[in-house]
């Protein structure tokens, strides 16, 4: 009954750790973003009161005959107005008289008397004839102006920086209490799970591994006895003609089809092996894979930046009552995804398309959204399904170098079918060639490309 | 009438038994058969003929129970009682089925089309009864019979080429939603059309009812269900072999399977829709005269608890065969009339209750093959 | 102010706009625009009975369709179970008040329970039958809850219809026995679950819902439970549903099995359909085209009181037409037709300037 019970505690355990390490990286990720809002709130309020301390001081500054760069802007842009006023009017003249036929110098000149009259009055206003008491007035004002003003300002500051250190410690403390929890679950998690030698365990490098598996459907083999690893930050290519059951594979990884026999292990975003047979094809992507299709299956209603918070869904933790009233932790949530999703879309090239609807984008774009979807999960291994189908050369070439930046970059192996040779042998590190559901050969491309057996397959034997 | 203690207990256990049996199944038929699919599929089978096979074993036994000398003649009376039922019901679940197949949409205005057919023969008799006084009822209302089918056929025609074919790129849903706005259009109309005066429909027959004995009972039927009876062997014999031996059975069946193809390959899937709608229009009007007399006047609603009946016989026998809803057409309204004994006024809850939990367990219904889905 | 005309004065309007561009403003609006009949009564203006009651069911309606929008247009599930919901809703109210004299609170809580268990339970047979089967089975589903109304008698007060004094209990001591209060708050409800309904599509939960509608693997691949989502899709929209049977009840004070028929889910249906299933303004629009109109406008008029069939006729009508023509409902046609509008205004004011100010060259 104990261990029983001590496996279910370590699942639990095992829960809470990961709980607490997406919340360590919600808080990394929200802080910067929590800050930019503060400052920018705070440069707004400083400048607009900037601004009244300056109409307050221009009130004085003008029967005191004080010249001002505000005052100067001022009286330009007010001149600039006036112009812009008689220009417009200027042409109603002209071509209602055109339309008359007549000449309208008349009018015209009318008009610039008017102008000038006006642009007199304007000049009265702003510089007018200075007086002593005025003078006084100004000088004895403006000190006191000066200092309300930076009065204020260092209020603001300071509530500024309330806010900021008040934000940043609450952060701070919350990242290192989960730093905490963390450190002390695991050493309870260590205790528990110390007597026993791990369940399951892969070889070093290896993140994915298939042991003899199978699948048949009904009397169709359609994968027999299939058995590979697949090595860490690799980009593994899976081929074979057509009906091989290389698409079964992967429907086999991802848990659309259930297996007639066979183990499959993973090495999750945790860095622990999990038995994949046991999970359910909605939790694959929690332990970090993540897949596309073979023809793009894209939310048509959402625009492109939403399509890729859908792939974040189960990164978030706000619940259904947190969605439905629209809590703070979801707004904040939000935020950061946004962030990252654009962050992404910039990453991959196509930021242009950010608030575009996928309906009628080209398949590059769509094909190149969708691996940009796989990596809003945060994910180990990619899966993509034939991802050069449907595209020209260009848009080859342009995925080929999208796919090895990803793995560069975001540290993450893929995994994929493709029947372009091409594509394969540019990109992959290892391939591995199935015909009938068997595997027929798997090593560099090199290799594969000068293999008897993959070529027999392909052309048909003698 | 009767005491039914237990009963309700059993209908309850009956269909826990199924779930719990359902789930046993599909555990333990993973670990120990080889072809679990077809393990799973053959045990479910004789679980669920067992189940009913005692269920009216069950209520068998509460009439037994109040009435022991009798119990054998109640029943058979009361399942002959339904031959009217079971050919309506007959009709108009095969006109869905044939709609189903050919336009992959399930038809909600099937009734209403059957309804405004039936109308017309209404209208039809009212003019016959004015005019032709030495008319027999029996050819007044097959003359109206032949006269609503007609209509009805053209109706289905119509539907098909104004509405159906125009939406062919639509969803599923979004089709069957057409369908559902149809249903609101032919009740808003007919009113409008026929006026507000009741339209009556006679029985096909007056004559004193049959009797003949069968295993060893005595038994009666009118003379309207077994006209009626025979009219809907004979139609869906037609039919049937109509769907085996001629050129547009073998296009039905293309166009089931696909339609797109069957299009590449030469069959008019035009025509072929066309005709189905229209044939099911046909079928749904016989159908709604037969049933007119139970109301004695044709109304809007005549037809919507048999278009429910018949959605749900469709489900329960399957969408993909025909046999096997004509199965299900016998067992809802036999099952029905024998609970209206013993459970009465609730006899239609229960029956929908049985076939929401069978098609729960086999969601393809009683003879319908699970289709792979591919990804 | 000249000054005025800088910085400070923008940020003002600025402020303004905020206030009109936030999502919620659209909802106030409504809703004050439904409340301005029954202000005007109180302010003495005679305004006729029909037309406040027609305003008062449009809004419960509003408040169905809701629900029914969140089934069908965000998940993609169509099903023809509502009316059997919304009378449940109706029963709970009428049996809790008139036998326990219990407070709207209490009945509104238990009629979301009520909602929450017969939510799992379609929500579960929605996961083994999918498409168009599910709406024939919800039929079913409607079908039994209606054989429920007619014959447990004690309860329903079966087919003669269950009555009731307009009256809302708020607490034991605190009865309004009055329409217009009644109003206002079906009113506020109107509106606090069109926020509520806002937030839930705007949130990961809806865009999930729609990743489902679309492809359900592809949804699953992108960690989408299927189970949970349509489970919660069908507990929502049947809470909405009972709500809106709990408000009827206590605004109309009758409710008769024969009301909760086919032809109301598919009025529902119609009104979610025509308006636009994915857009709030869309079903408030199509709730108006659906029942206001007809209870507002053509009952006023003697030809339509005496063929009342020529509503339900025009119903089907939109639907068909609008399926068949505008998948995106009429909320689209406005929508397009608005933007066309404001081309053409710019066009024309183009044209003006041009003849008052001469051409640029």
């Amino acid at each position: 009954m104990v261990p029983i019970i001590n496996q279910i505690y370590a699942k639990f355990l095992e829960k809470r750790i990961n709980s607490a390490k997406t919340k360590i990286e919600f808080y990394d990720n929200f802080l910067p973003i929590k800050l930019q809002t503060l400052e920018d709130r705070y440069n707004r309020k400083v400048e607009i009161i900037k601004l009244k301390y300056k109409q307050k001081l221009l009130s004085l500054e003008i029967p005191a005959g004080v010249d001002s760069e505000y005052l100067k802007e001022i009286y330009e842009t007010e001149q600039a107005n006036l112009k812009d006023k008689f220009y417009w009017k200027e042409r109603i003249v002209k071509a209602s008289s055109q339309r008359k036929g007549e000449n309208g110098k008349e009018q015209i000149q009318e008009l610039e008397k008017e102008k000038s009259i006006k642009a007199n009055a304007i000049k009265n206003k702003y510089y007018p004839k200075s007086t002593s008491e005025a003078i006084k007035n100004y000088e004895t004002n403006q000190p006191i102006l000066n200092e309300t003003l930076e009065a204020k300002i260092t209020k603001i500051q300071t509530s500024y920086q309330i806010k900021v250190d008040k934000f940043s410690n609450k952060s701070n403390k919350a990242v290192k209490r989960y730093q905490e929890i963390n450190i002390n679950l695991s050493a309870k998690l260590h205790e528990i799970t110390k007597d026993k030698i791990a369940k399951y365990s892969l070889e070093e490098n290896v993140v994915l591994s298939l042991k003899s598996l199978s699948m048949h459907f009904g009397g169709l083999k359609a994968v027999d006895d299939l058995s590979f690893d697949v090595k860490e930050g690799e980009i593994f290519g899976l081929i074979g003609p057509n009906g091989a059951g290389k698409t079964t594979v992967f429907n086999c990884i991802t848990r659309f089809y259930k297996p007639t026999l066979g183990d499959i292990y993973f090495k999750n975003i945790y860095d622990d092996v999990v038995y994949l047979n046991d999970k359910l094809v909605h939790n694959i992507i929690k332990e970090g894979i993540v897949r596309t299709f073979q023809n793009v299956e894209m939310v048509w209603e959402l625009n492109v930046i939403d399509n890729l918070l859908v792939a974040a869904h189960t990164i978030y933790r706000s619940g259904f009552f947190g969605h439905l009233f629209n809590s703070r932790l979801l707004r904040q949530e939000e935020k950061v995804m946004r962030r990252k999703a654009m962050k992404i879309l910039e990453d991959l090239g196509i930021s242009a398309y950010q608030y575009a609807y996928p309906y009628g984008l080209p398949y590059g774009i769509l094909k190149k959204i969708e691996l940009a979807r796989t990596l809003m999960a945060n994910p180990k291994l990619i899966i993509l399904d034939e991802p050069a189908a449907g595209l020209n050369d260009v848009e080859t070439a342009d995925l080929a170098k999208v796919i090895k930046k990803i793995r560069d970059e975001y540290n993450a192996t893929i995994f994929l079918v493709e029947h372009d040779m091409g594509l394969v042998m540019d990109i992959c590190d290892t391939v591995c060639a199935i015909s009938f559901g068997k595997k027929l050969a798997m090593g560099s491309p090199k290799e594969i490309q000068n293999s008897k057996v993959v070529q027999e397959a392909y052309l048909g034997g003698e | 009438m009767f005491d039914t203690t237990g009963f309700w207990k059993d209908i309850f256990i009956f269909i826990l038994v199924l779930v719990v049996v359902y789930i046993l199944l599909k555990t333990f038929t993973l670990k120990y058969f080889k072809n679990k699919d077809r393990a799973k599929t053959i045990g479910l089978n004789i679980f669920l003929v067992l189940g009913i096979l005692y269920l009216f074993y069950r209520i068998y036994r509460v009439i037994y129970d109040n009435f022991p000398d009798f119990a054998t003649m109640f029943m058979m009376t009361n399942i002959v009682n339904q031959a009217l039922q079971v050919s309506v019901l007959a009709l108009a679940t095969t006109g869905i089925v044939l709609i189903f197949k050919t336009s992959a949409t399930t038809n909600f205005a099937q009734g209403m089309i059957a309804t405004f057919g039936a109308f017309f023969s209404a209208k039809m008799i009212q003019y016959f009864a004015l005019n032709y006084t030495d008319m027999t009822v029996t050819t007044m209302v097959f003359l109206a019979m032949i006269g609503g089918a007609i209509t009805a056929f053209l109706f289905g025609v119509f539907v098909d080429a104004v509405i159906i074919r125009n939406s062919k790129d639509k969803s599923p849903i979004g089709k069957q939603m057409i369908t559902m706005g149809l249903v609101l259009v032919l009740a808003g109309a007919m009113p409008l059309i026929f006026g507000k005066i009741l339209l009556p429909i006679p029985k096909m027959s007056y004559e004193p009812n049959i009797a003949f004995k069968l295993f060893g009972i005595d038994l009666f039927i009118t003379v309207h269900a077994y006209y009626a009876l025979i009219i809907t062997v004979v139609l869906l014999v037609i039919l049937f072999s109509m769907l085996r031996f001629t050129k547009w059975g073998l296009g039905v069946r293309a166009t089931a399977s696909n339609e797109l193809v069957a299009g590449m390959m030469g069959v008019n899937t035009k025509v072929i829709t066309s005709m189905s709608w229209a044939i099911a229009g046909l079928l749904g009007a016989v159908a709604a005269v037969m049933l007119t007399p139970n109301a004695t006047n044709v109304t809007v609603a005549l037809m919507t608890p048999t278009q429910v009946n018949a959605f749900m016989a469709a489900i329960l026998g399957s969408f993909s065969s025909f046999l096997g809803p004509l199965v299900a057409t016998i067992l809802i309204p036999v099952l029905t009339g024998l609970l209206s004994l013993i459970v009465p006024l609730w006899q239609n809850a229960v029956v929908y209750l049985i076939i929401l939990a069978v098609v729960l367990v086999k969601p393809m219904g009683l003879f319908g093959k699970k289709i792979a889905k591919k990804v | 102010m000249m000054i005025c005309r800088t910085e400070v004065c923008k940020d003002r309007k600025a402020r303004f706009k905020q206030i009109t561009n936030h999502p919620y403003f659209g909802f106030f609006i409504i809703t004050f625009l439904m409340l301005i009949v029954q202000l005007l009564r109180v302010t003495g203006v005679p305004v006729s009975n029909t037309l406040i009651r027609a305003f008062g069911i449009t809004m419960i309606y509003i408040i169905i369709a809701l629900g029914f929008s969140i089934l069908l247009g965000y998940a993609g599930l169509a099903s023809l179970g509502t009316a059997g919901f919304v009378g449940i809703g109706t029963y709970i109210l009428g049996y809790f008040t008139k036998n326990l004299e219990a407070s709207i609170f209490i009945v509104i809580l238990v009629s979301i329970l009520g909602a929450i268990v017969i939510g799992l339970i379609v929500g579960f047979i929605s996961l083994r039958i999918e498409g168009m089967y599910l709406a024939i089975i919800t039929l079913g589903l409607s079908e039994i809850l209606n054989e429920v109304f007619k014959n447990a008698v004690s309860i329903t007060n079966g087919t003669n219809g269950l009555g009731l004094d307009s009256q809302l209990i708020i607490f034991k001591n605190l009865i309004f026995i009055n329409h217009n209060t009644i109003f206002i708050f079906t009113a506020i409800i109107m509106f606090v679950m069109m926020i509520l309904t806002l937030n839930l599509i705007k949130s990961p939960t809806g865009r999930a819902l729609l990743a489902m509608r679309n492809s359900t693997s592809a949804a699953q691949a992108m960690g989408v439970s299927i189970l949970k989502y349509r489970l919660m899709a069908f507990i929502v929209s049947t809470v909405y549903a009972m709500l809106g049977g709990v408000i009827y009840m206590s605004y109309i004070s009758f409710s008769i099995p024969t009301t909760w028929s086919l032809a109301f889910s598919l009025n529902i249906l119609a009104a979610v359909i025509v308006g636009g299933s994915q857009s709030i303004y869309g079903i408030v629009l199509g709730t108006f085209m659906i029942f206001g109109l007809n209870l507002g406008v053509f009952q006023q008029f003697d030809f339509f009181k005496e063929n009342p069939a020529i509503s339900v006729m025009f119903n089907g009508l939109l639907i068909i037409l609008v399926i068949m023509f505008y998948p995106g409902g009429l909320i689209r046609l406005v929508t397009t037709t608005y933007y066309k509008l404001k081309n053409a205004l710019a066009k024309l004011k183009m044209k003006w300037r041009n003849y008052r100010y001469g051409s640029d060259n």
